[in-house]
């Protein structure tokens, strides 16, 4: 109760400051007509804004894909489904009469494993994370586990891919890669601790705060009562989280995956970092040295080529790939927003 | 009955509750360390001459120098970048959420739009804006590259624009949400008096947000310092600043602007073993100042956050 009325003071002083301030007697002059002269001058700056604003990602998309299309015009599918990226790249960069050929599928293929690999260990790790947050943790836990979890998502990529390549790629090298494996795969690829494995454990704690905060929210929203009518049956603690609260938040949990997941796709430093900056492409054949071989990714490829940027083919190779990973992101942007409204919605309907 | 009492038995011993202790910590654990352990190897590096001298082009690392020119890369960038971003920033979020009819199609148009743009990695933005700064016309925002019909496209005045693409989204959202949260008690009192529509949202609606408003600055700021691909592909992977050699002084600094440089992301990426500097204690000891920043910033974000609970009832 005291809580009560000293937040409805301090609410009371707050406006009166404010209602002070309109109603200072200088100030009024009521609507005279240069006021609703700068009234309108000042809403027509702000849709300038907003136009500004909601107009910027049409201009990037449009330079983005103008830029690209003469390699969608000289290698149509084979673009997506070649091979040999590195090698493309460097001989066009040698060569002095332009070249065209590019096949971007190794670099496809790495973004799509190391997302997928990321994607499936945050959401073993997070999910968990997630319910603690929600439902478990007592108060005077869960709020230094948020903070925590809001700093992990401001660290910096450059800082995850130095401490990645400082520890978790020497660990690697030293737990898993034995000097006979190298020299028995020196021939096909090196593996000397940067490796796919790498980039999947750095990533995945890149991507876990996105997926965190939102799973958290969406658990929260599922309505109260819900709970309540489960527990008053009679069910525990835990399989009322188990089944009422995870199937309603479902969709919102989904809405965390597929942003975490535009996140993992975008990606470039730290990857190009830790996961080898080869366009190799890991071979399911070899059993678990999958995981030890190097891939580079279509964003860190863009980073990583930046220096044979001079050739004009291979800047439209990269402007290529840039619109490719434009393509991905905006679909996930989209889908994520669409499911979460929908999620919102259904929530909302619950409640009424 | 006998079955019920199994049921209960079974419930007590689910896994499930210590799953997700165990998640959290491993979260924690990993975490923190991911804070503390370049803190610790960060420190070692850090004296008075790394933190004044500027990098040193040598493969030497004792005579590789220090972050000074990094030090105010970032200064520069983030100057930049938030002193175009905030203007254009808070005139969306305060069309968006005052003037706009919220379910109008142009609305919902440039909300989308927005929304999008915070998707589009940072890589795309930093290769679209390298080539668009390389278009001879734009010469002015870095230099022109001598015999060939093209701009040199690197520059910190480059990097800074290419760098409102990244942030303004998050930078929008924020201040979206602080003007909403706003009560509507404030405006008609202001409509009441028979005021402005301008002059209830700055007299009235934009002074109980300021908390907000601000936060989302520094949430803008946060993202400034922490890009790298932007900082890479569109400042340029130089470690001095290439426009004035006495950098310090003020009629220099439009020069500096003008040209390539680096920042402490970009010096970090340069002196990993990844890149051509490979000086891993030097490169920890510019992760040990940017994670002082971070840190700090986020510090004032909580403040921020606890501020704005007092105010907005």
């Amino acid at each position: 109760m005291k809580a009560f009325d000293s937040k409805t003071a301090s609410s009371v002083e707050q406006e009166n400051i404010v209602l002070k301030q309109v109603y200072s007697p200088l100030r009024i002059e009521s609507a005279s007509r240069r006021y609703r002269l700068w009234d309108k001058i000042v809403e027509k700056l702000l849709l300038l804004a907003a136009i500004i604003s909601g107009s910027l990602v049409l201009v990037v998309i449009f330079f983005v894909i103008k830029e690209a299309i003469p390699i969608f015009v000289h290698n149509g599918v084979r673009f997506v489904t070649a091979g040999g990226w590195d090698q493309d790249i460097s001989k066009a960069w040698a060569s002095v009469e332009p070249m065209w050929r590019f096949g971007a599928l190794p670099v496809i293929v790495g973004t799509f494993i190391a997302t997928g690999g990321a994607l499936i260990l945050t959401f073993i790790l997070g999910i968990g994370c997630s319910i603690f947050l929600a439902e478990l943790a007592p108060d005077a836990i869960r709020s230094p586990v948020e903070a925590i979890i809001r700093l992990l998502a401001g660290i910096p990529s450059v800082v995850f891919g130095l401490i990645g390549l400082m520890i978790v790629v020497p660990l690697i090298m030293d737990w898993f890669i034995s000097d006979e494996l190298a020299l028995k795969y020196i021939k096909i690829v090196p593996l000397d601790g940067q490796s796919l494995l790498a980039g999947i454990l750095v990533l995945t704690f890149m991507i876990l705060p996105f997926f965190i905060t939102v799973a958290v929210d969406a658990l929260r929203a599922v309505p109260k009562t819900y709970k309540e009518a489960s527990l008053a049956l009679g069910v525990n603690g835990w399989r009322t989280i188990v089944k009422v609260v995870i199937p309603v938040a479902t969709p919102g949990i989904v809405a965390g995956i597929v942003l975490a997941s535009g996140r993992a796709v975008g990606e470039a430093i730290a990857l190009s970092m830790v996961a080898g900056a080869m366009a190799f492409m890991p071979d399911p054949s070899h059993g678990a040295v999958f995981f030890l071989e190097p891939i580079r990714t279509m964003a860190s490829a863009i980073v990583d080529n930046k220096e044979t940027m001079g050739a004009e083919t291979v800047e439209t190779a990269l402007f290529a790939i840039g619109s490719l990973l434009l393509l991905v992101s905006v679909l996930l942007s989209l889908t994520a927003r669409i499911t979460f409204n929908r999620f919102q919605k259904r929530v909302m309907g619950m409640v009424e | 009955m006998i079955d019920i009492a199994l049921k209960k038995k079974r419930n007590r011993t689910s896994p499930g509750p210590f799953l997700c202790w165990l998640s959290t910590a491993i979260i924690v654990v990993v975490c923190a360390g991911l804070v503390i352990y370049p803190l610790i190897v960060g420190a070692k590096a850090i004296n008075l001459e790394f933190l004044l001298t500027d990098p040193l082009p040598s493969l030497k690392e004792e005579l590789s120098g220090g972050i000074l020119t990094p030090i105010a890369g970032t200064i520069i960038i983030i100057l930049i970048t938030s002193v175009i971003t905030t203007p254009i920033a808070l005139g969306t979020a305060i069309y968006l959420t005052e003037y706009a009819g919220r379910d109008k199609l142009p609305t919902r148009l440039m909300s989308l739009g927005i929304d999008v743009l915070a998707g589009v990695p940072s890589a795309v933005l930093a290769i679209f804006g390298l080539a668009v700064f390389s278009l001879p016309q734009l010469a002015i925002f870095s230099s022109k590259v001598e015999g060939a019909e093209l701009s040199f496209g690197n520059s910190f005045l480059v990097g800074g624009i290419v760098m409102i693409l990244h942030i303004i989204s998050f930078v929008i959202k924020a201040m979206e949400e602080s003007i909403k949260s706003v009560p509507s008690s404030y405006r008609d009192a202001a409509y009441a008096l028979g005021t402005t529509r301008w002059r209830t949202i700055k007299r009235a609606v934009l002074p109980a947000a300021r908390p907000g408003i601000i936060t989302g600055i520094i949430l803008g700021i946060g993202l400034i310092a922490g890009d790298t691909a932007i900082i890479w592909l569109c400042v340029g992977g130089s470690m001095t600043m290439t426009g004035a050699e006495q950098w310090w002084l003020p009629w220099n600094w439009l020069a500096v602007i003008q040209h390539s440089g680096s920042t402490l992301t970009s010096y970090i990426f340069y002196s990993s073993p990844a890149g051509e500097g490979n000086s891993p204690n030097k490169a920890f000891g510019a992760v040990f100042v940017l994670m002082v920043i971070i840190l700090a910033l986020n510090l004032i974000v909580d403040y921020l956050g606890k501020t704005k609970k007092i105010t907005q009832v």
